[in-house]
């Protein structure tokens, strides 16, 4: 299997690894048929992600997205992670191999999950979409 | 470059030199159709008797129940439907951690209209010779066990499923691609009519296989062309490879003995080194019936891609149980049959060793293995209390 250095550099060196302790959101996402799970955690400050950490388990490229994907969450508004796509994660793992693009979308739903989560530990999700206007 | 350590000789052997040495002359100088009457075919021809020669003499049989072939899986299918076609109808008994070149072909003459049986396997993957005994029925026409299984490498007892099968009159074929040249096989003793062996296990080509069948065994030829291998299967011999599959047999002779003793010791060495370092790990297989080199290891909270993943990148080579393909992963069927829970099988992982592996290699991935699992178990949130 061929991996781009990037996605062989975030499995080497995972970034922002491991459990947050009384964050203020949490999401997971698996994928059916296969084992894979993403779970993140944020620290949101003034409605923008502050600190972020992942747990996963799956195979490589699972685990250097979930990496990768720290590094796209980090200081972004949370209301931006509602709508984040698998195509950003890809991207930000220089590319995934066809059988591969499920670690993608675990990660792309995982952050998505756990911005739902914060926006809602806050208020409705419409108050804080107001909020990020402030 | 950093170090590099192949421990997958399960999936295939680096062509020893004497065995490149030996086939050379094939490509360019006695290049014939073996086939041909004039000098150049006759050439080949020469070589590749030679080559059937050392088989012969290898698994002490006659030359004329060596049939070549392009490979194991060709082999094994050759077996199963030529048997089975030569009867047209009827049952089939074997195991449900045969390879898929077996199980493949027995799935496609089930829907042939034949039956078959897929015997389970204990907790370290042996078939049981009562199971076999009591699988049996008046209309069984083949029973086909494999020697060693490849990802766990348990040794099955077909020394005693052998010839209690003959006693019936049925067929017995073992696929012996994983033993061949690794461990003996008496085929006498065993009682065996036809076995599938292969060249590139045992540090020849690729592309080159053999199946012995014993006389008088009643079979058809599934591919059809040609008055090859005595009409038994069609198509131009792989000379050069036939030559090389026969220096490697050849060398086998020599060295499987001693080889077999030494793999057994680094394999202990290497689980020794596995269970006193890393915590939640198990032995997969039978702890003494097994293929001297092949350590099957499963590590609970890891998926094996990761390690496998891992260990390349520390320039290692191993094979992992279960494979992450267009998003679904299983774990591997014959850990599963084992009755290995699923939260262990996903984490298996096979290291093979062979002639080129020192004790300094597995002392270097113990060195890489430990870290590597650990640091794997703290990405994952099923080891987090």
């Amino acid at each position: 299997m061929n991996y781009s250095q990037i996605l062989i550099d975030h499995f080497r060196r995972p970034r922002n690894a491991g459990m947050m302790r009384h964050p203020d959101g949490v999401g997971e996402e698996s994928f059916d048929g296969c084992g894979d799970l993403a779970r993140f955690y944020l620290r949101v400050v003034d409605g923008r992600v502050a600190e972020v950490r992942f747990q996963t388990y799956g195979c490589g490229p699972t685990i250097a997205a979930s990496s990768a994907g720290t590094e796209l969450a980090s200081g972004r508004p949370v209301t931006e992670l509602l709508t984040l796509g698998e195509a950003e994660i890809t991207e930000a793992v220089d590319g995934l191999p066809a059988e591969r693009a499920h670690a993608a979308q675990v990660v792309a739903g995982a952050l998505r999950a756990a911005a739902r989560d914060s926006l809602t530990r806050r208020g409705s999700p419409s108050q804080a979409k107001e909020s990020e206007h402030v | 470059m950093s170090r590099r350590v192949y421990l997958d000789h399960n999936a295939s052997t680096p062509v020893h030199p004497d065995v490149v040495a030996a086939m050379l002359p094939y490509f360019q100088e006695r290049f014939g159709n073996p086939s041909s009457v004039h000098t150049f075919g006759r050439e080949a021809r020469d070589g590749m008797e030679v080559a059937r020669g050392r088989m012969s003499d290898f698994l002490r049989v006659s030359k004329e129940e060596i049939v070549f072939t392009s490979g194991g899986t060709e082999s094994d299918n050759l077996a199963v439907k030529g048997v089975a076609l030569a009867r047209g109808g009827g049952h089939i008994v074997t195991s449900q951690i045969e390879h898929h070149a077996v199980l493949r072909a027995c799935q496609f003459l089930e829907g042939q209209g034949f039956e078959v049986t897929y015997l389970p396997v204990d907790g370290d993957g042996l078939v049981s010779p009562d199971d076999v005994r009591r699988a049996i029925r008046p209309d069984t026409i083949l029973v086909t066990i494999m020697h060693a299984n490849s990802e766990v490498g348990t040794i099955q007892p077909v020394e005693a499923i052998g010839p209690m099968v003959r006693e019936r009159g049925i067929p017995f074929h073992v696929d012996a691609v994983q033993t061949f040249g690794k461990v003996p096989v008496d085929l006498a003793r065993f009682g065996i009519d036809l076995l599938s062996f292969s060249s590139h296990k045992i540090y020849g080509p690729k592309g080159v296989a053999g199946l012995y069948i014993r006389k008088g065994t009643k079979m058809v030829a599934v591919q059809h062309g040609g008055e090859h291998e005595r009409r038994r299967r069609a198509g131009t011999e792989n000379v050069a490879g036939i030559v090389g599959f026969g220096r490697a047999v050849e060398i086998r002779g020599r060295e499987m003995e001693a080889e077999a003793a030494r793999l057994t010791g680094l394999r202990h060495r290497f689980w020794a080194g596995v269970s006193a370092s890393v915590p939640e790990v198990r032995l997969n297989g039978h702890p003494t019936r097994r293929l001297p080199g092949t350590l099957n290891m499963c590590f609970r909270h890891v998926e094996s891609e990761s390690v496998v993943l891992g260990l390349d990148l520390k320039g290692v080579a191993v094979s992992a149980g279960s494979a992450c393909t267009s998003g679904s992963v299983e774990p591997s069927y014959v850990l599963v049959a084992m009755g290995v829970p699923v939260d262990w099988a996903m984490g298996s992982v096979r290291a093979s060793l062979g002639r080129g592996t020192t004790e300094a290699d597995i002392d270097y991935v113990l060195e890489v293995l430990s870290p590597l699992v650990r640091r794997i178990r703290e990405l994952s949130p099923a080891s987090v209390a």
